[in-house]
Order: C-alpha cells, then sequence, then structure tokens
C-alpha cells in the first residue's frame, strides 16, 4: 500500500485567508497610466471614490494612483472635475527595475 | 491659486473599516461590479458572511485551494442555493441568539433567472438577510449570454444580429419592482454613480434585515459585453439615471418613494449612443425600448403616488 | 403549556418514528416540505415546535432544493440540521446533495423510498436511493418503525464524529413502513444527550463565523481537488467500521443492538443465502425460519449500510458458501439486473465464482410476499446443485 502526502489542512473546502491572502500583479495589465496634475488638483475626492480597484492614494493635498494595482481603466480622469489627471501611455515610461 | 477642499466627500462618512479585498484582484478593467464589491465591503464592515455564486464575482469571492483574495467569511454555492443557503446560515444564528449581517451577493443571472425561486420563496418568508443584486444584464462570465433581464434589442451571443433575428426580443424583468411586490421589509434601486445614495442604501438594508429581507438592485453596466470605452463606465451609469433608464427608489413593505427625482430627464438615445450593444437599433426598435423604459418609471411613479413611503421625520 | 417528555412505548408510524428520532437529537434548523409518504415527518415536526417539545428554527421552504441548501449552509456555520424527502424531491435536491457532501457537512435526512419519476408512481421502490448512491453520501437502511427511530439517533453519531463528517441518509420503504404502526420503544431524551455527548469531547470541525477568515466553497485547483476527493474517500472507508462501533454502543446504551454494517440471520453454517434490505427483509426472515425446519441450510444477509458498500464484511460471510440470490427492489439501468446484485457480483474474486442470482420484486408496491420468496429460494437451491440458472429473474412478470 502506497504512503500518499496529503497537504491540504482541511477535510472540506475551505480556504484560511489568515494563511494565504491571494493578490494578482494588476499593475501589469495597464496599457496607460493616469498622471495626477498635483496644481490643478482641488482635493475633491471623487477620484479615489470611483476608482474601481480603490488604489488611489491620499497624499494629503492630493492623490496619486498605486501603480501595483492600477489596472489603467481612466474613470479616475474621466470622473475628475478640473481636468486634473491625464491617461499616459505606458510605453512612454521606464521602471526602475527594468535595465 | 487652485482651493484645496477641506473634507473629503460625505460619503467617507459612511466608511466602517477598510477594503477587505486584496488589491489585485481578477475582475476587467473599470468593471462597476469591482467598485461595488469594495465599496460594499467599507460600508458594512467585516463582520458580515458573503454568499457568492458562480459569476463574474465568483472569481473573487471564492477561495483557490487555501488561498482566499479576500478576508471576508465567504460561503461559496450553487446558483440555485444561493438564498436558500443564506437563509440557513441566517436562522442558525438566529437560533443561537447571535445578530449576523448575511449578505448574497448575485448577477442578474442567478436573482431573475436559476435563483429567482429560491429568492421570492426567501422574500415571501422575509427571512432577515440582504440580497445584493448587481444586474449588468446578462450571463457576462461565461460570454455575454442573455438573461431574463437583458433589454429589448440588446445584442448578446445568445441574441445575435443577423438577417432572420436581430437582438433579444423580449422587454425583460423589472426584478426590483417584482421584489417590492413581496413586501418585503426594504426594496431599493441604486448604482455606482450616485454612491451617496448606495451607501445610505446599504446601511438602511442592515438595519432594515432585523425586520426582514432587504433586497438591492445595483445597476453595474459592463463595459467588455456591452461594448463602451472602460473609461465611461461612472458615466453610463449616471446616464441611465438621468434618462429614467434606470430609476433610483426604495419601497419598504410595498410603500415606495423616489429617491432621485429627475425634473428633466434626457432622451434615452443619449444613454443607447455610447454603447455598442444597442448600436443596430432601427426606430422601430428604439420606439420599443423607450416605450418599455417609459412604462417603467411611469409605473414607480404611479406607485409613489398611490402608495407613498413616507420620509422619516 | 409544556407537556413533561419520559421515555416510553407506544404505537406510532415509521414517519412518526423518525420525526421523534430527530426531535429528540435536538436539531437546530428544520426545513419541512411535503412529498408522499413523507409529509407526516414533517407534520410531526411541526406539531412538536408547537407543542414545545422542539426547540428548533422550522422553515417551512418552497421547495426540496432549498430545504437541502439550508440544512448544508446551517451545518457549516456549526449548527445541526434536519430535513426529510421522497423520490422527485430527491431528484430536485440533487445538486444540493452533491454541494453538502463536497463540503463534509454534517448533514442527517431521511429519505422515505418512493418510485422515481419517469412512470409516475406513488408507491414504494428503493430506485430514489438508487439514483443518488454517487452523490457521496452515507446511505443506511432500516427494516422496521423501531430501527427507523434508532437509525436516526445513530446518524447523528456517525455524521458528526470527527473522522468521518460525511452526511448520512437514512432510508426506509415508503407505504410499508412510513403508515405502518408498531410499537416503538422512544428513548428518553436525557439518554439520548448522553449518547451524543461524547461527540462534544471532540476536535471542533471548521465553522463559518462572521469576521473569521474561513470560507467555505473554494475552487479546488489540481492536486487541491484531488486531495480533497480522495480525504473524502477515505472518510467513507473509516465510516464501515466506525458505523459497527456505534450500533454496539448503542446496544450498550439502549439495549439494541442490530448487527452494524449487515445483519448475519442464521449465517453460520447456511450454504444458500439470500440478501435483501428494508422491511422485505422480515418476510424473508419468516420463510428462512420455515425452510430451515424443513431442513434447508439456508440464511439471509439483512444490507444495512449501502454506502459505502460493506466489502469486507460481505466477502467474509459468502466465503465457502454454494449460491446467493440477491432481492433488489429497483433497477440498475444499463446492466439490466438489480443494483445490490450488479455491486455484490463485483465481490466474486474474494467470494469465489459461486452462482449468484439477482431477483427484481417489490417494484411499485407490489409485495415481497411469501409466495415468491419460496420461489427464490428453489431456484436458488436448484443453482447451488450444479443445475442451470436465470441470471436475472423479474419475479412478478413471471407469475
Amino acid at each position: 500500500m502506497v504512503k500518499l502526502k496529503i497537504h491540504t489542512k482541511y477535510e472540506g473546502a475551505w480556504s484560511n485567508a489568515d494563511e494565504l491572502l491571494l493578490c494578482l500583479d494588476t499593475g501589469s495589465w495597464r496599457a496607460e497610466r493616469p498622471m495626477v496634475d498635483e496644481e490643478k488638483c482641488n482635493y475633491c475626492g471623487l477620484c479615489i471614490l470611483y476608482c474601481p480597484t480603490q488604489c488611489m492614494t491620499n497624499m494629503e493635498h492630493h492623490f496619486v494612483p498605486n501603480l501595483d494595482f492600477c489596472k489603467g481603466c481612466g474613470i479616475c480622469a474621466r470622473e475628475c472635475p478640473r481636468e486634473a489627471i491625464s491617461m499616459v501611455a505606458e510605453g512612454n515610461f521606464r521602471d526602475e527595475e527594468e535595465i | 491659486m487652485i482651493v484645496k477642499k477641506k473634507k473629503l466627500p460625505k460619503v467617507f462618512d459612511y466608511f466602517q473599516d477598510e477594503d477587505a479585498f486584496a488589491g489585485g484582484i481578477s475582475i476587467c478593467s473599470g468593471c462597476p461590479m469591482e467598485l461595488l464589491l469594495r465599496f460594499m465591503s467599507k460600508v458594512l464592515g467585516k463582520d458580515i458572511i458573503i454568499v457568492g455564486t458562480p459569476s463574474c464575482s465568483a472569481i473573487v469571492l471564492y477561495g483557490q485551494n487555501i488561498g482566499s483574495w479576500h478576508k471576508l467569511a465567504y460561503y461559496g454555492c450553487l446558483m440555485t442555493g444561493v438564498a436558500s443557503s443564506a437563509t440557513g446560515i441566517s436562522r442558525y444564528y438566529r437560533k443561537i441568539g447571535k445578530d449576523v449581517t448575511v449578505v448574497c451577493f448575485t448577477g442578474d443571472g442567478c436573482a431573475a433567472d436559476v435563483g429567482f425561486q429560491p429568492l421570492s420563496g426567501a422574500a415571501e418568508r422575509n427571512e432577515n438577510f440582504i440580497y445584493i443584486c448587481y444586474d449588468n444584464e446578462g450571463y457576462m462570465n461565461t460570454g455575454v449570454q442573455r438573461s431574463s433581464t437583458t433589454p429589448f434589442g440588446a445584442k448578446t451571443s445568445t441574441t445575435p444580429i443577423g438577417v432572420a433575428r436581430r437582438g433579444n426580443e423580449t422587454t425583460g424583468k423589472n426584478l426590483p419592482f417584482i421584489m417590492a411586490m413581496h413586501k418585503v421589509s426594504y426594496a431599493a434601486t441604486a448604482t455606482l454613480s450616485h454612491l451617496e445614495d448606495l451607501a445610505k442604501k446599504l446601511i438602511k438594508a442592515k438595519e432594515k434585515k432585523n425586520e426582514g429581507f432587504a433586497y438591492i438592485h445595483v445597476f453595474s453596466p459592463c463595459p467588455t459585453g456591452w461594448g463602451f470605452p472602460m473609461d465611461l463606465s461612472i458615466e453610463v451609469c449616471r446616464m441611465a439615471v438621468r434618462t429614467n433608464y434606470f430609476p433610483l427608489w426604495e419601497a419598504e413593505r410595498g410603500k415606495f418613494r423616489l429617491t432621485r427625482k429627475i425634473k428633466k430627464p434626457r432622451p434615452l438615445k443619449d444613454l443607447v449612443r455610447m454603447i455598442r450593444k444597442f448600436s443596430h437599433l432601427t426606430d422601430e426598435e428604439m420606439g420599443m425600448l423607450e416605450k418599455e423604459v417609459h412604462e417603467r418609471y411611469k409605473l414607480i411613479e404611479g406607485m409613489t403616488r398611490m402608495m407613498p413611503l413616507e420620509e422619516n421625520p | 403549556m409544556k407537556r413533561k417528555y419520559k421515555g416510553e412505548v407506544r404505537t406510532i408510524t415509521g414517519n412518526a418514528a423518525a420525526a421523534y428520532g430527530a426531535m429528540l437529537c435536538r436539531p437546530d434548523v428544520v426545513a419541512l416540505y411535503p412529498i408522499t409518504p413523507q409529509t407526516e415527518v414533517v407534520e410531526q415536526l411541526s406539531r412538536f415546535s408547537a407543542d414545545g417539545l422542539l426547540d428548533a428554527e422550522m422553515v417551512e421552504v418552497e421547495g426540496e432544493n432549498t430545504a437541502m441548501n439550508i440544512a448544508a449552509a446551517a451545518t457549516i456555520s456549526g449548527g445541526r440540521v434536519f430535513t426529510a424527502s421522497s423520490s422527485w424531491g430527491l431528484a430536485f435536491m440533487y445538486d444540493a446533495l452533491l454541494q453538502t457532501a463536497g463540503f463534509r457537512a454534517p448533514v442527517v435526512m431521511v429519505n422515505v423510498n418512493r418510485e422515481m419519476p419517469g412512470i409516475l408512481a406513488v408507491s414504494t421502490g428503493q430506485q430514489d436511493m438508487i439514483g443518488t448512491r454517487d452523490a457521496g453520501w452515507i446511505q443506511i437502511i432500516a427494516e422496521d418503525c423501531q430501527e427507523i427511530l434508532d437509525l436516526v439517533i445513530m446518524a447523528y453519531r456517525l455524521a458528526e464524529d470527527f473522522d468521518i463528517q460525511v452526511p448520512v441518509m437514512v432510508n426506509y420503504d415508503g407505504f410499508y413502513l412510513s403508515y405502518l404502526s408498531e410499537g416503538v420503544n422512544i428513548p428518553a431524551r436525557e439518554e439520548v444527550d448522553v449518547f451524543l455527548a461524547p461527540l462534544k469531547e471532540q476536535p471542533e470541525r471548521p465553522k463559518l463565523v462572521p469576521g473569521g477568515p474561513l470560507g467555505c466553497g473554494t475552487h479546488g485547483i489540481e492536486k487541491g481537488f484531488v486531495e480533497l476527493r480522495y480525504k473524502h474517500c477515505a472518510a467513507m472507508e473509516r465510516a464501515k467500521k466506525k458505523f459497527d462501533e456505534i450500533d454496539r454502543l448503542f446496544g450498550e446504551s439502549f439495549g439494541r443492538s442490530y448487527g452494524g454494517q449487515i445483519e448475519e440471520y442464521r449465517m453460520e453454517d447456511a450454504e444458500i443465502a439470500l440478501v435483501a434490505s428494508g422491511s422485505a427483509a422480515g418476510t424473508v426472515k419468516t420463510v428462512i425460519d420455515s425452510k430451515r425446519k424443513q431442513g434447508l441450510k439456508i440464511g439471509l444477509v439483512k444490507l444495512r449500510m449501502f454506502r459505502p458498500f460493506p466489502s469486507e464484511r460481505l466477502s467474509r460471510v459468502f466465503r465457502g458458501k454454494k449460491a446467493i440470490g440477491v432481492i433488489d427492489r429497483s433497477v440498475c439501468f444499463g446492466w439490466n439486473c438489480g443494483p445490490i446484485y450488479m455491486e455484490l457480483r463485483a465481490l466474486s474474486p474474494e467470494i469465489g465464482l459461486i452462482p449468484i442470482m439477482s431477483f427484481i420484486d417489490g417494484l411499485a408496491n407490489m409485495d415481497i410476499s411469501i409466495v415468491h420468496i419460496e420461489r427464490m429460494i428453489d431456484s436458488v437451491y436448484a443453482a447451488s446443485q450444479g443445475k442451470p440458472y436465470q441470471r436475472v429473474t423479474w419475479v412478478v412478470l413471471e407469475e
């Protein structure tokens, strides 16, 4: 009788968020990146409210997207009443990790 | 010199907890349903039990082996079992005397089609849980098939446009109204452009679930399935409200109230021309869609006059 | 006004016995939906609740699918549940049955055997139990009203055991046992509490709590899925010995023991044997007694546990016998024989190549009568003497 190695902890179909909280690298999905003009921003908060991934970070008098998770959907740029956000193609940037 | 606003919008006052979901989750870019999930977990807090179903949200709500995409307690079941499982959980906690908020989170395919019988049964028995249906008017996760809330004339993969048949042939179910007619303790419509309205309704549903069934129908357009650019998601929601395609109302035990009365509704064309699934409509087909939208609005407006819900003093 | 309740002997129907069994085990949530021949179970439970004897959440559902989903979800949250159904209702809750077993939710339900639809029948038959044999549930069968009550209590002890955690279905013949009134010894509630108390001393199974990190219903990805399936099968294997042990412990607590996975009736020196299950076993025992007086060495194996199939004990009891006749109250489509016969034949390498005969009888409430059984015994005896025999006999059609 072959002795089998069983790794699952539970008998049933349980998951445990404390043991493993999954996270996807959705920042790599982007084709365009939101750029925030600090001068134009009036800190109204609509971009942080409407961002589907809730990745807009509060920098005390303006907001910047968390590029790890920003999917580049452009809703923040569309909803900004001051047109302070513009979507710029990813090709224009070179991240520090490359090279 | 730009004057910086002193405070964040009032909606932030409604947030009870941090976002319980992981930063990066596998939902289409610009999907309003992702905003709804995160918003709901912030407003309702982390002490909820969320009951999910195979759908676009199942990718995120259900774990993968031992891992999970969020920190909430969830119960992943079949489409036919959502309202029933929530009944089982809420009845058990009621028996042991513990107050628990159970939230069902399903799409329109489950709520209006295959899971409708248990939903209707649970609503009739006035069970104590919240049922949130995000309506993207089709079975989006499996590739944009028609469901019974798909509007007249819409192009889906099971109602394609061809010489013999053109788009969806029925006007679809008016699901939120059907649920309100079960005389449940709370039924409401909401959408992702009017977030303060949505937050108030979520909180009210959480209170009202102690008296009985609470149902919220959220209009959640699908950029992938309907054919519009992903940055217009919130704008489509807004336009749906402004054209009275999706009126915002709430009902308690069969008494109705509009939470957002549009004084000068825009023509339906303003919404339809934004969305590619309607781009093939002839004038006659457009006329039929307009008639249906108009009748639905008249119905709600009539109910608010005949069976009005008084404002809280 | 609460009625004072003590252990006693009462004349009650099989359905009422099932309801008493459930009531004594103190379920937290009970899902009620009527279907002939089970309706009296839910009616009796509702009366218990109205009389203050059953302190549970009674949910009058709108369909059996709902009933099973409620049972699974309430159990996963940590509670104890009960529900009852029959043929069509069992078919309607099929997706929920699979889910309950996959979640390893220790639900206990009662299935009152009735013919499955396709041919409308308001009559007994075991087709509904056969139709759900691959759902992953433990299935046990009762012979009389006393056994129904006892099996329901034993079912909770078996299902909720930390080593097992598999849902249990108690089957009994509709119309024969459901509406039959017999004298039943109803234990006192305190005695049942003591019998189920060891469950509380075991480690706690995982539960769904608000704010907790655990979530139920995860995707099984590759090896994760395979391991869960393997664990499920392994737990069902463990259930065999556990059921024998629980039967023995039940005998010690209540004075009634039934033999565990199978009951061996006069099998020690038997040369030929019959296999039966459910209420028919009672009639078979009567015929065997009379045949024994005539000098025939015959015995009966009553199948009490159908899933998991008691392979080891059946192989042991039949080794060295000369011929076996299996009475089936159902059919196995695609094999043109009875299902229990088909499963027993799979044990031929262990039993030895002896004549095993399938008798399909008792469908649609047609009695498995003394005359039928005598004819079956004659055929089995002839086969054991080396005469040519028929593999499958549709007993009713050969009258």
